[in-house]
């Protein structure tokens, strides 16, 4: 069953997520959600999703940071990861090449967007 | 309207273990099954009793097979679905509205930038190409000199480009009222006037601008569909986002206009001062935006160095007459006075901050490439580029060019000048250039156009 993680500690952007990627339920895709890095990175390891969208400012650990270690262990490196970065918000395009982000996507982000590219990911 | 299937809701992140337990805590022989009859959750053992329905807003999305317990199950999860095709109709209007606001976050973004209506248009159809369904799309705008209504942009099934419209119809009534509308059923619409191309549904808006109404926008459906009044609402918001950078370009190209003219109205006057110069400006200009063009100078480039060659020569209004026009030899102290023109010249502009990237092409275009020019007596590609160029130019026009107490030089004598003082007056980079250079091509549209062209390029 393919899966897709959201991760972003702004309930409203996680909710508006969820319901873009929603529509891939009926393609059976499993959606899960973390609303902090630590536990982000918990359940990439344990599930496995093919796809991430990871919201970069979060306190603690940021979506660099997780970014990161998916990105350097061998077995999680396949991970597809869409940075999320808030429109006018400076973004280090350079940090997101270097943690090994696969691309990145402006808030307010157009849920076509999102939608197509999991689908794309996902082979949908 | 959403619809939901019980086996999306049963695989939930969250609800699938709290599903499985709870069938586990009833104790009794369950089954669980889709709308097609897949089973979705089952106990061990034979599954016998009613087969419960679980019913979502009037229709069955699935079967809870058991015992009594089970039909108390079916009503959960009934609950359960209800709530859930709740949120997701709740959630995508909620997306609708953020998608809506992407695009007019889109749109402000891209829009100030764009100077030219063809610009605006195509920002404009594009915004409402992602935001709204149809299969024809046109931009109709109103040409202020004729009074007409011409098509300006056409997208899949629609006017022509180009094609003048007499407003008719429904278009009438939005050009008429400045209020847009949506048709939904066109036929049953008194209004309507038959088309030369297929349409049962079309939205209707002006483009519209504080008061005035540059022009109407319309999409149109050959299916029938239906435009709800917020798709009238976003059209309508980005139709006046569209007009009033339209405006705002026409100002700002008037401006340009009125700015221009008054360059070329000040170099035109110091050449009403001296007759015999003729349309000396004039043929600078073009000798040196060929030169430039032949070197591969930039759009920018170019429109700086035809201000400089515009203005190389506006330092002589401080000139006095009897320097400025006397005819035979000057004396050291009347070519003394000449010199300070190209100084006075940048003390004039500087004054102008439209004009400060220009200062150095009129200031230096007596400079020589042997350092033995004047004000500065600067050499080499120290010399501004675009002074280099119209020194050229310049000096080229002034041989040529018959004055009353000498006849000019053939073209072909002062080419060889030009060659003859390559490396020393000139940059022979440039003079290499200048011999690439149609030079009788830009004599001609100099004497094609004999007044100083007013209008930006």
């Amino acid at each position: 069953m393919p899966k897709v993680l959201i991760v972003d500690d702004e309930p409203h952007i996680r909710y508006l997520l969820e319901l873009t990627i929603e529509e891939l339920e009926a393609d059976g895709v499993l959606l899960l959600t973390a609303d902090n890095g630590e536990t982000a990175l918990e359940i990439i390891q344990a599930e496995k999703p093919e796809i991430v969208f990871l919201d970069v400012m979060m306190p603690k650990m940021s979506g660099f940071d997780v970014c990161n270690a998916v990105k350097s262990s061998p077995d999680l490196s396949d991970t597809y990861i869409v940075l999320l970065t808030a429109k006018g918000q400076e973004f280090d395009k350079q940090k997101g090449q270097d943690v090994g982000a696969d691309i990145y996507m402006t808030k307010p982000f157009n849920p076509d967007d999102v939608l197509n590219k999991a689908r794309e990911v996902l082979g949908l | 309207m959403a619809q939901i299937t019980l086996g999306t809701l049963i695989r939930k992140k969250l609800f699938a273990p709290l599903a499985h337990r709870l069938v586990l805590a009833l104790e009794t022989p369950i089954l669980i099954e889709d709308l097609a009859g897949e089973p979705l959750i089952a106990t061990d053992g034979a599954i016998e009793g009613v087969r419960y329905p679980v019913i979502v807003q009037g229709d069955t999305i699935g079967w809870v097979q058991g015992n009594e317990k089970a039909e108390l199950l079916a009503s959960l999860l009934a609950y359960h679905s209800e709530r859930e095709v709740e949120r997701k109709n709740l959630g995508s209007e909620t997306l609708h509205k953020y998608k809506e606001i992407t695009l007019l976050y889109d749109m402000a973004d891209k829009i100030p930038a764009c100077m030219e209506r063809s610009e605006i248009i195509a920002i404009l159809t594009e915004q409402i190409r992602q935001a709204i369904r149809f299969s024809g799309l046109s931009v109709i705008l109103l040409d202020k000199e004729s009074g007409k209504l011409e098509v300006a942009a056409s997208l899949g099934n629609e006017y022509a480009l180009g094609t003048v419209i007499e407003p008719v119809g429904i278009m009438a009534s939005v050009w008429a009222s400045g209020k847009g509308e949506i048709i939904n059923d066109v036929h049953a619409d008194q209004r309507f006037v038959q088309r030369p191309y297929r349409v049962s549904s079309l939205m209707c808006a002006p483009l519209k601008s504080k008061e005035s109404t540059v022009g109407i926008i319309e999409i149109s459906s050959a299916e029938p569909t239906v435009y709800a009044a917020e798709d009238l609402k976003l059209f309508s918001t980005l139709a006046s986002q569209a007009a009033v950078q339209m405006e705002n370009s026409v100002l700002y190209l008037e401006l340009k206009n009125a700015f221009y003219t008054m360059v070329y109205t000040l170099a035109e006057t110091i050449e009403k001062r001296d007759p015999y110069t003729g349309n000396h400006t004039k043929r600078v200009m073009e000798y040196s935006l060929a030169v430039g063009r032949t070197i591969g100078m930039s759009e920018d480039e170019l429109i700086r160095l035809e201000l400089a060659a515009v203005l190389h020569d506006i330092g002589k209004i401080g000139v006095r007459d009897s320097v400025l026009l006397k005819q035979g030899k000057l004396t050291d102290d009347e070519f003394h006075q000449i010199m300070q023109h190209p100084e006075l010249g940048g003390q004039i502009l500087s004054r102008i901050p439209q004009l400060q990237d220009i200062i150095p092409g009129v200031v230096q275009h007596h400079e020589r490439f042997d350092g033995k020019g004047y004000p500065e007596g600067m050499a080499g590609e120290q010399i501004n580029l675009a002074a280099r160029i119209i020194a050229i130019a310049d000096t080229f026009d002034a041989m040529t060019t018959d004055r009353p107490y000498r006849r000019g030089f053939s073209f072909e004598e002062a080419f060889e000048e030009v060659r003859r003082n390559s490396g020393t007056q000139f940059d022979p980079k440039i003079v290499d250039a200048f011999f690439e250079t149609d030079v009788m091509e830009a004599f001609f549209r100099a004497s094609a156009n004999l007044k100083l062209r007013a209008a930006p390029r």
